[in-house]
């Protein structure tokens, strides 16, 4: 009776696509979702475009040690270092970063960075909307990345392109 | 020495009887840690860390301390010594802060290497760590208490190795702490040995505190541009805006005869280069001003200017001078350029010892000069006039520890009681000014002992001394340029007579043989050959003028009746450090090579910025006649090398250049050193200097070419190319050099620099400047007195 088996297999296979077509639908509605992320959704530990946190006090935590330029594989980190002084006062440690700049046009979000930091300082937020008309763009300074207040205020947990466009807000941004 | 025979890890070392365990167990590579032990210092035994089982003893033995024996069978690593030396680490840590992200010494530190190795990483204590801030202890000398290990190094380095003794231990046991001479900070001669030496980073540099990390920089090791003892300095660069920035100054890896020396100068004053007076454009005299101009408008006006004036007065209307800190190639060229090109034998630099003589006072003498390695080995060693700590720290160095670890016999005749007499066998004060007399004596003329003698000294004494130099042997004699001309010949007489005997001419600037050994003379061409004789020279460079041209003083004459009517000056401030008068040339058309707007370069008609000696490729001679390689270490962009400019102008002259340079082999891209992987290839540099307006620096000039020339002709410099390229220092001889000319000795003015001091170099370095300031009494000071 190999009509009836085949008859039979197609009914089964159309009574899952039926009963599907009655589910709510499980894709994401991005770009045209609602809320700030447009309907975008992540796993915690989603690694997006870098956020350099603050400590509880406001000051950047990184200190400008290069460990993070020094473990990234594809060399996309650049840093110039500075000395703290009473007047003026970035980090909480005696260096800061002067200059803090990671290419995206080279970076593979491998987290290696994150691993190397002995502060903390360097994390992967979730901002994922990158592409741009031109590559220069995508040179992400450190006033681009940097949070705009310590984690326990709720710093940028999910960050996206617009935050990276508004940056940290001036009175944060000490020394940039 | 017998040898020695035991076993170490199954491994037979043999060594000679009274070697340290520790250095036994390196010669077949096994490294006992160590933190206290340093090569000749004396011993510590305070860290632990060398412990090693040797059988027979009932515990484990500290191999720094130990000396081998006949048969000793030891082992450097086994469970039990790896948990003694991972114990240490712990009671290390206990208090240790996690500074290592910021700390200085992160990435190079002693203790963050052996704690990866024993794996001690983690505490168990659970107290808070005891924080003590950060001290200034001088302008460059920088103390974090809680990071050090308490090895004393610096304790033994700057006692022993310095003769300074400025750092002490307060206090006993564990509440030790490393101090300073004066309460709160140092009075020292701030040669930052203890910070080198330090093996973590509680001793910090003032130069390099927080700039940037070890591997972060491209290190470059080349001779310093200071004093005339060549010491070999690993300067740490990184790019900047400008273009590559030194950041550091050291030489830990211990290449070149120094070793780990240095004195303040090569470890600090490297910070001239970034000045913000620094030259980076040519300058015109427009309307009676200096004006920016561009390099074509430059060497179009110069090649003109000198070009007219040859032809309508003859070369002898031009005066050259050359200088003291460029490398042997551009003395060389500079030289070649004012004989063959300009047609003038007006050719001097400033002259801080008289070598012509001291050249003459050999010839044919073989192994008659001492290198500065000699220095360190000689049995005995005889120093008349000069103040090597003041003025030869290398030197000074050498001669101490050559005393203090091999019992040389030093005998010291100075009119200063000069800090060296401390390490003396025999120090022998004189009158000012009788150093030419001793000189006299010593080669026999009796007479002269009166003049040497004085309250302290009789005439016994002296001859007794006499009597105990001649009887020593492979004595070296060195001497300052108090001892010239005639006295020069007669030391030499005197000293030819000791067996094994070799001089040491002291003179002050980084390349002062050098431009001596060029022949920036007005009667001499390069390697001592009269002018007015017959030399390879002559034929080589084909026509050149043949009768002896004017000297310094003479061109300064010569511009006052208006006779000279062009004037070169090559990386020299005559006006600035002889003392002439700022008219002098002021009817002449003055064209200076330098880095910055010296009195010289003020009264220029067109100043030209030069790059120094760190920014160029070449070699240098030091004072002791060893030659050694220059590497390009840092870069200005806006400035050219002295060597290329030199070419330029000829060849706005219209000369056929590849008579001056040999050409070949195509363009040579000199692209400075590029920040490891992050600056890529000569593509992306070159699209990198495009960014910031600058130019590529591409030349077809290869100094190395030169060299070859100079190393063909020039007698003495035959030595290996493959040793000298490989980095280490090369003896030259005088034996075959020419008869020289005798000169007059006021044409000689030594440069009197301190330590803390350095030519026109020195006004701009912030480094030594600040530590200068530091130094000066303070009236408040002298009133407690
Ligand atoms: S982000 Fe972290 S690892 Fe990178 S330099 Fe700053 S402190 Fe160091
Ligand atoms: S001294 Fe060494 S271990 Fe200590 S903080 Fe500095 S780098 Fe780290
Ligand atoms: S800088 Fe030199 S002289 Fe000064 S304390 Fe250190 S070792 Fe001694
Ligand atoms: S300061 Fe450095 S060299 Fe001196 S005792 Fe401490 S750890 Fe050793
Ligand atoms: S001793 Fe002379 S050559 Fe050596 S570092 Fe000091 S100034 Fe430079
Ligand atoms: S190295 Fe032997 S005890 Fe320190």
């Amino acid at each position: 009776m190999p009509v009836l088996k085949n008859i039979a297999a197609i009914a089964k296979g159309m009574s899952i696509t039926f009963m599907e077509m009655f589910q709510p639908t499980t894709v994401e509605n991005y770009p045209d979702g609602k809320g700030p992320l447009r309907g975008a959704r992540f796993e915690a530990r989603f690694r997006g475009a870098h956020v350099l946190q603050r400590d509880e006090n406001g000051l950047e935590k990184c200190v400008a040690c290069f460990l993070c330029a020094a473990n990234c594989p594809s060399n996309c980190i650049y840093i110039e270092a500075a000395d703290n002084t009473a007047e003026h006062r970035v980090s909480g440690a005696e260096r800061y970063a002067k200059v803090y700049n990671i290419d995206y046009n080279r970076c593979i979000f491998c987290g290696y960075c994150v691993e190397a930091c002995p502060t903390d300082a360097i994390t992967h937020g979730h901002g994922f909307e990158l592409a741009t008309f031109n590559a220069s763009n995508l040179v992400y300074r450190k006033e681009q990345m940097l949070a705009s207040r310590p984690a326990h205020m709720g710093a940028n947990v999910v960050f996206n392109q617009a935050d990276v466009d508004g940056g940290a807000p001036k009175e944060m941004v000490a020394g940039s | 020495m017998a040898d020695v025979t035991l076993t170490v890890d199954g491994k037979k070392v043999t060594a000679p009887a009274g070697t340290l365990l520790i250095e036994a167990c390196k010669t077949v590579g096994i490294e006992v840690p160590s933190f206290c032990y340093y090569p000749n210092l004396s011993l510590q035994g305070a860290c632990r860390m060398c412990l090693v089982k040797i059988e027979k003893m009932p515990k484990l033995q500290t191999a720094c301390t130990t000396v081998i024996s006949e048969g000793m069978i030891v082992t450097s690593d086994s469970e039990e010594i790896k948990q003694a030396r991972k114990s240490m680490l712990e009671m290390l840590l206990g208090n240790h802060p996690l500074d290592c992200p910021v700390c200085d010494a992160g990435g190079e530190c002693e203790l963050q290497d052996m704690t990866f190795s024993y794996g001690a990483a983690e505490s168990k204590f659970m107290e808070a760590k005891n924080h003590k801030d950060e001290q200034q202890w001088s302008p460059v000398v920088f103390f974090d208490r809680p990071r050090c290990i308490l090895c004393y190094r610096c304790v033994r380095v700057c006692g022993e190795g310095m003769d300074v003794w400025a750092l002490g231990v307060q206090n006993r046991g564990v509440s030790s702490i490393i101090a300073p001479n004066k309460e709160d900070h140092l009075e020292c001669e701030e040669c930052g040995m203890c910070i080198d030496i330090c093996p973590v980073g509680a001793l910090t540099s003032g130069a390099y505190r927080y700039k940037t990390r070890p591997w972060e920089m491209k290190h470059v090791g080349t001779i310093c541009t200071h004093c005339g003892d060549g010491c070999k300095t690993t300067l740490g660069v990184r790019r900047a805006d400008t273009g590559m920035e030194i950041v550091r100054g050291d030489n830990r890896d211990k290449s070149g005869t120094n070793g780990d020396f240095l004195c303040i100068k090569g470890r600090y004053a490297f910070d001239f280069a970034n000045h913000e007076e620094r030259l980076t454009q040519p300058l015109i005299r427009k309307e009676g001003k200096l004006t920016p101009a561009t390099w074509e408008e430059a060497f179009q006006l110069i090649g003109k200017k000198f070009a007219e004036v040859r032809d309508r007065d003859g070369g002898s209307a031009i005066g050259v001078i050359g200088s003291t800190r460029t490398t042997n190639e551009e003395s060389y060229l500079l030289s070649k350029f004012a004989r063959m090109v300009l047609k003038t034998n007006n050719v001097d630099h400033h002259r801080t010892a008289d070598f012509p003589a001291f050249a003459a006072a050999l010839r044919g003498k073989a192994d008659a000069t001492a290198s500065m390695a000699d220095v360190f080995t000689a049995p005995a060693i005889l120093l008349i006039g000069n103040d090597p700590t003041e003025q030869h720290p290398l030197l000074a160095w050498q001669i101490r520890n050559n005393v203090r670890l091999h019992r040389s016999r030093l005998y010291v005749i100075n009119s200063q009681a000069i800090k060296l007499r401390r390490q003396a066998t025999n120090f022998m004060q004189i009158p000012a000014g009788a150093e030419g007399k001793v000189a006299a004596f010593l080669a026999g003329d009796d007479a002269a002992a009166d003049a040497i003698i004085n309250s302290s000294s009789t005439k016994d004494q002296w001859n007794s001394l006499r009597d105990t130099l001649r009887g020593e042997q492979n004595l070296v004699i060195a001497f300052g340029s108090e001892i010239l001309g005639s006295d020069l010949s007669s030391l030499v007489t005197f000293g030819s007579a000791i067996a094994g005997a070799k001089f040491v001419c002291l003179a002050d600037y980084a390349n002062s043989r050098g431009a001596a050994d060029m022949g920036l003379y007005p009667d001499l061409l390069p390697g001592y050959h009269p002018i007015s004789g017959s030399s390879e020279f002559h034929t080589e460079w084909g026509e050149i003028p043949q009768a002896a041209g004017l000297d310094l003083s003479g061109m300064v004459e010569a511009a006052s009746t208006n006779k000279l009517k062009a004037l070169y000056v090559v990386g020299s401030n005559p006006i600035g450090r002889l003392k002439i008068d700022s008219f002098a040339f002021s009817n002449s058309f003055v064209v200076v090579q330098d880095m910055f707007l010296t009195e010289t370069a003020v009264v220029a008609d067109v100043a030209l910025p030069a790059a120094n000696a760190y920014e160029k490729s070449g070699t240098f001679t030091n004072t002791c006649g060893d030659l050694q390689l220059v590497k390009k270490a840092g870069e200005v962009t806006g400035t050219k090398a002295d060597f290329e400019m030199i070419v330029r102008i000829a060849d706005a002259m219209g000369f056929d250049v590849r008579k001056l340079v040999p050409i070949g082999g195509g363009t040579h891209a000199d692209m400075g050193q590029s920040r490891g992987a992050q600056s890529g290839e000569a593509d992306r540099h070159a699209v990198w200097l495009e960014a910031h307006g600058l130019e590529p620096k591409l030349s077809p000039f290869d100094p190395m070419a030169i060299l070859d020339e100079i190393q063909r002709l020039v007698p003495g410099y035959d030595v290996s190319r493959m040793n000298l390229l490989a980095g280490n220092s090369q003896h030259t001889s005088l034996a075959k050099a020419g008869p020289g000319v005798a000169h007059r000795p006021e044409s000689i003015s030594p440069a009197n620099d301190t330590l803390f001091s350095s030519g026109t170099l020195g006004h701009y370095s912030r480094a030594l400047k600040s530590v200068m300031e530091s130094h000066e009494v303070k009236p408040a000071e002298v009133a407690a007195d």
